[in-house]
């Protein structure tokens, strides 16, 4: 049930996910962090290395054909941080479902993580989805 | 009487217990004496901002987690103490606001370039001999070492311009005080556009008391800043876990820049 005040709280987050510039990391100068896509795939390449770690994911569709997502995350150090491997991140090539947030540029195939859910239940949560309607409601 | 025996007894065995609990680490020291700075050092690197939850079936929260405070997130922008900057001679404000406002343009450790000194931050291990001390880094730029001897004599076989410095370390009390030169002029000392002359000098001053080490820098140029620049000290603790093979930086990033967002490099 919405109250005023999850309202509010939606509308901070919003503002927050929006901020530019300054003191940011540069994921705002690469990808739409207002915007998320959704996709389900298996994980095919895992690069472990800085900047920034890449994941990417098979995607096939009705037809068989398959596209790879390339999709960039955070720095080695804070995966370690958070308790990550490059193990934990491949998922043994089961389906993975992932929110994720498109490039500025257009890029077709390119985001930045938000969320990975594996088929084993697994979830690794990298940001708020500012899709995610229920952050409104807490 | 008993009673008062047998409470003397408890509360004597509680002082033993406290007297235990609150004995400070020793600090180890080396045959010659000095302070043994050798261990594997924990600084934050720069991430102590980061909070992961750990949740049930193997999950991970890392950023936007339920009750978790935004300041957490990577990148957010955070409370706190103001940044930690050097101040340049009039001539140079300018250039340096200019690199700073186009960071990703210019920065040379969003290139993977080294990230020179100070900006490379305290060492992340450091392996003692009583002839030398050797500062181990895993950067986000890549693995780098330097090597401090202890004798002045000491000579190396290329002293040509460098990222690190070429350093040289002697001891004043029980502090090691490390003097660091021959800087090339291609690294900045912040994120923030903070160019430097050749003329770069840094000075570091580590001690250890128990299983802390306090570092401060101190950097000097001539040509550029107006004035000393005294960093905030820094608090090193030590740990056991060894850190593994250090990541290869392989900048893939830039191309897909659409703006100038500055990039913050926490070390």
């Amino acid at each position: 049930m919405s109250t005023p005040l999850s309202g509010l709280r939606h509308a901070a987050l919003m503002a927050l996910l929006a901020l530019p510039a300054a003191a940011h990391h540069s994921v705002a100068g690469q990808f739409d962090v207002t915007r998320t896509v959704k996709f389900a795939g298996t994980v095919s390449r895992v690069d472990w290395i800085n900047p920034h770690t890449y994941i990417y994911v098979d995607v096939t569709d009705a037809e068989g054909k398959v596209t790879v997502w390339k999709l960039e995350s955070l720095p080695v150090a804070m995966m370690r941080k958070a308790g990550l491997s490059r193990q934990d991140i491949q998922g043994d090539g089961k389906r993975v479902e992932v929110v994720a947030n498109p490039a500025r540029n257009g890029t077709a195939g390119l985001g930045y993580i938000v969320n990975l859910r594996y088929a084993d239940g697994r979830n690794f949560q990298f940001g708020r989805d500012p899709s995610d309607k229920s952050a409104a409601t807490e | 009487m008993k009673s008062k025996i047998v409470l003397s007894g408890v509360l004597s065995l509680c002082m033993a217990m406290l007297s235990w609990a609150a004995a400070p680490v020793s600090t180890p020291r080396m045959a010659n004496g000095h302070p043994d700075l050798s261990g594997i050092w924990e600084n934050g690197g720069g991430i102590d901002f980061l909070k992961p939850q750990k949740l049930a079936n193997g999950s991970v929260c890392i950023a936007g987690c339920a009750g978790a405070d935004p300041a957490s997130a990577p990148g957010a922008v955070r409370p706190g103490l103001p940044p930690d900057r050097p101040r340049y001679k009039p001539q140079f404000q300018a250039r340096v606001a200019e690199l700073a406002a186009k960071q990703v343009q210019f920065d040379p450790v969003l290139r993977c370039r080294p990230p020179g000194l100070p900006r490379i931050g305290p060492p992340d291990k450091i392996v003692q001999s009583n002839r030398e001390v050797v500062f181990l880094y895993e950067d986000v730029s890549g693995p780098f070492f330097r090597v401090v001897p202890l004798d002045p004599k000491a000579t190396r076989n290329d002293d040509s311009e460098t990222w690190l410095g070429n350093a040289l370390g002697r001891w004043e009390g029980d502090t090691l005080v490390v003097d660091s030169r021959n800087f090339n002029d291609e690294s900045w000392l912040t994120d923030d556009g903070a160019i430097h002359s050749k003329q770069l000098q840094v000075t570091e001053r580590l001690r250890r008391v128990g299983d802390v080490i306090e570092y401060q820098a101190t950097v000097v140029d001539p040509v550029m800043l107006a004035e000393p620049w005294v960093l905030r000290p820094r608090r090193l603790t030590r740990t056991d876990i060894e850190f593994g093979e250090p990541a290869p930086c392989i900048e893939q990033d830039l191309q897909h820049m659409v703006d100038d967002t500055h990039h913050t490099n926490p070390r």
